[in-house]
């Protein structure tokens, strides 16, 4: 028997039909213009596939999931806490949060939008997986299902009989709302969580085999990545955010930040966190140098977005071949291509159509830039 | 305006050419993986009937084709060369395109052209059982055809993830009586080994080889069989080039290009090695002969010209050839039969020679070059073979551009009748171009110390 936490962010996405690009902060406003929950109707249309499943669900008293789970017909599930009234915020949403760590659940899923995945990720960070129904505004996460019924089918495969639930690393994406409400993208990486995906849901894998591991697309990236910086012990590695270049840190026995870039040369760490100024230092006394960046959240991008460490100048510096882009297969599936925005759109072009993105051990994948600059996730 | 140029039966070639007697020097000896001698005759015999070692390690110019070969060849051969008006017309070039057809062979591809003799030697030899590996299914298929023709048992070691996907190629080999079994297996140490390491393995060609070459070892009434890169395989296909120069005289041409696809080497050695030959006794010097290889697995164009092992677990002879590393995997791509780390040692050769040239192309390319091949001349072929398609089409539209009136010939080595999943993905815009990251794989061998010193 599996045991799920479950949990509804009952005013995600109001801001988003009411024009309010987000609700954070504004949900008296949204409900003036007259917005309607849509997040109870999501999380049911989840639920009722759920129906059957080998799972006990614990949850949060009223709008927060235990009255969807009533709706969908779920009868085996226990509250965990009940918040002070009807109107809720992330304050609960964390509270409940707690409460699902104390009783050890596999698994959370919720619905709710960026906001409710960060909220959730600052309590319980990667030590269980996150699987969000999408309700909300944006959802730039890599946490969410494509839609509801998909939400339910990745648990339904990973839980039936003989199978196994497969993990990925996937980014949680703050994006700042108030710059969104102006018409800016602006995103950082707020942290990586697991999430569970069904191996063979896109076309792709069902014609040509990938491993379904993740974890072990990263080791095998890493064990070539270990090999490369081995036989040039004299060039500076600097390594970007992300899973894949921790496991690559992992191989070399150093421990990186996972959000900073960290140096390294010959095997020894130069340099933890960087900020620009460190880097451009560093960069004075290693003339040959080279960047390792991964693909990052769940719009595809390579350079920008959540790694303004590395400006434009210090790219120059560096030279666009002396970076080595790496991302999983499993990544690459979600982010068929891949965009550039350094800031700098001269230099965005240099890249050209295509880059080589290290896919495994000594294996390498040409990937077609997007137009740079453009998200081409829907808002 | 002749299509299709056809040879009577009592033309088919009654005569294998071996390329080796018309090197300036001899190949460089495949080597004992124990000692690091070069292999003697007897170093084979486990696996191997006696009369395929002796074509092995031949210098003779020309071996015989037994009667009883040249019967069952002739089902399908002499197969057709086809010129390519259509194709020509539609690239709006000058140059004539011509491509012999082997998907008319039973089982679909060239592979026949040496299953048929393997397996007859093994028989006259009285062997009972051959055992083999095979990837996409192709080989295994061509194998259990013709054994069953000289009725012997035949056990195939298929890729785990092939046999999932390809449930006809499998199918076919059963209609043919043939075992075929998924690789990793518990039916050797080896497959037993892998799959105590991981249950969930997809299995890899080296794995299956392993499997086979250990099947053939612990059984006296069984040999091994290889449906490429060996020396002696190549021979068997040289029917294929023999035939094509034939042809071509009878519309009075002979080419200025002749183009062919690479995994192991057969079926470009089948189609080059007569022309090769004319190149080395410098009848016909100016030929340009051309290696097609996926930009994934490009072992000609980036690997390095050396003596490595043929298999994954290193216990194969060293062979001399271009490698990418016996250790390398190469992605999924949907030519599987493409995706080998080595290549034939007398293609290698004649590569670096510079008797013959290389060119690597991505997936997605060679799709859109079998897409305008199926919609000009009909035929769909193997994703192998879409390979050659592309360089064919490039060759010619070259010649638009520069107004040369170029022969063109290609091998179009077999259909792909049971690779419509490959041409699903492809529509679907689901290929992945691989790319083989050279420079960062040459900085990643720079500490590890090398083998023997076999450079």
């Amino acid at each position: 028997m599996h045991t799920v936490g479950f949990l509804v962010n009952p005013v995600a996405g109001m801001g988003g039909a009411v024009g309010l690009k987000g609700t954070d902060g504004l949900v008296a406003e949204a409900i003036r213009r007259g917005a309607q929950p849509r997040a109870p109707r999501r999380a049911e249309e989840t639920a009722r596939l759920l129906r059957g499943l080998p799972a006990r669900f614990l949850t949060s008293a009223g709008p927060m999931g235990e009255e969807v789970l009533i709706r969908a017909g779920i009868g085996d599930y226990e509250v965990v806490y009940t918040p002070p009234g009807r109107e809720t915020g992330p304050d609960d949403t964390k509270a409940t949060c707690r409460a699902f760590l104390e009783r050890g659940v596999e698994l959370i899923l919720f619905c709710g939008g960026d906001g409710t995945a960060r909220d959730i990720y600052s309590v319980v960070g990667d030590s269980i997986p996150l699987l969000g129904i999408p309700a909300g505004v944006k959802m730039y996460s890599g946490v969410f299902a494509v839609t509801p019924a998909a939400a339910a089918e990745i648990l339904r495969q990973g839980w039936g009989a003989g199978r196994t639930l497969h993990c990925q690393d996937a980014e949680v994406v703050d994006v700042d709302e108030e710059a969104y409400r102006q018409g800016t993208l602006s995103t950082r990486i707020f942290g990586i969580a697991r999430t569970p995906y069904r191996p063979g849901f896109s076309q792709l894998s069902k014609q040509v085999f990938e491993d379904p591991d993740e974890e072990r697309a990263k080791k095998e990236i890493a064990r070539f990545l270990r090999e490369v910086m081995e036989g040039t012990p004299d060039i500076l590695y600097i390594l970007g955010p992300g899973g894949t270049t921790a496991a690559i840190a992992g191989e070399l026995g150093i421990k990186k930040t996972i959000l900073g870039f960290d140096a390294v040369k010959a095997g020894r760490l130069e340099g933890l966190d960087l900020n620009e100024g460190d880097i451009r230092a560093l960069l004075g006394h290693h003339p040959r140098a080279r960047l390792v960046v991964s693909i990052l959240g769940a719009q595809g991008a390579v350079l920008g977005r959540g790694t303004q460490q590395i400006s434009p100048s210090v790219i120059r510096t560096i030279g666009k071949d002396n970076i080595i882009v790496v991302a999983t297969p499993h990544k690459l599936a979600k982010t068929p291509f891949v965009f550039i925005d350094t800031g700098d759109r001269e230099l965005d072009r240099e890249f050209g159509e295509f880059i080589t993105v290290v896919t495994g051990y000594r294996v390498a994948r040409r990937v077609r830039v997007a137009g740079s600059g453009e998200p081409h996730g829907s808002p | 305006m002749q299509t299709k140029i056809l040879l009577d039966e009592d033309h088919m070639p009654r005569r294998w050419y071996n390329i080796l007697a018309d090197l300036p020097s001899p190949l460089d000896p495949p080597l004992h993986p124990a000692t690091g001698k070069p292999l003697v005759p007897d170093d084979l015999r486990p696996i191997f009937p006696m009369e395929l070692i002796r074509q092995e390690m031949s210098d003779r110019k020309f071996i015989d084709i037994p009667a009883d070969v040249q019967d069952v060849l002739r089902l399908w051969r002499p197969s057709p060369l086809f010129r390519a008006y259509r194709l020509e017309k539609y690239l709006k070039t000058p140059a004539r395109i011509y491509y012999k057809y082997e998907g008319v062979s039973p089982p679909g591809s060239h592979k026949p052209n040496t299953a048929v003799p393997q397996a007859y030697y093994n028989m006259k030899e009285g062997i009972e059982r051959i055992a083999t590996e095979t990837g996409a299914g192709q080989w295994g298929s061509a194998l259990a055809f013709a054994t069953q023709i000289f009725g012997l048992a035949c056990t195939i070691y298929m890729v785990r993830s092939s046999y999932a996907q390809k449930p006809y190629r499998k199918s076919m080999m059963q209609v043919w009586g043939a075992e075929c079994i998924p690789s990793p297996s518990t039916k050797t140490k080896a497959g037993k080994a892998v799959l105590e390491k991981d249950p969930e393995t997809t299995g890899s060609l080296g794995i299956a080889i392993s499997e086979a070459v250990e099947d053939a070892v612990t059984h006296s009434n069984t040999n091994y069989s290889l449906g490429s890169v060996l020396n002696h395989v190549c021979l068997h296909q040289t029917v294929i080039g023999q035939e094509c120069r034939e042809q071509l005289a009878a519309v009075d041409e002979y080419p200025d290009v002749v183009i062919g696809c690479v995994g192991g080497g057969s079926n470009f050695a089948g189609i080059s090695f007569p022309f090769a030959g004319d190149k080395l006794k410098g009848t016909h010097r100016d030929i340009d002969i051309i290696a097609v290889e996926p930009a994934s697995c490009p072992t000609l164009t980036k690997g390095l010209y050396t003596y490595d092992f043929g298999d994954v677990a290193g216990l194969t002879p060293l062979l001399k050839m271009f490698t990418l590393g016996h250790d390398f995997v190469p992605p999924s791509i949907h030519a599987g039969g493409l995706r080998y780390h080595g290549d034939s040692p007398i293609v290698s050769r004649l590569v670096h020679d510079g008797v013959m040239r290389a060119i690597s192309y991505h997936q997605t390319e060679v799709f859109d070059a079998a897409q305008v091949f199926a919609r000009t001349e009909g035929i769909i072929v193997a994703p192998e073979a879409s390979h050659a398609v592309k360089a064919a089409i490039d060759q010619a539209a070259r010649c638009r551009e520069s107004g040369e009136e170029k022969t063109i010939l290609f091998n179009c080595s077999g259909h792909g009748n049971f690779d419509m999943s490959a041409y699903d993905a492809y529509y679907a815009g689901q290929l992945v171009d691989y790319e083989y990251p050279d420079q960062l794989i040459r900085e990643s061998l720079a500490r590890i110390p090398k083998v023997g010193g076999h450079d």
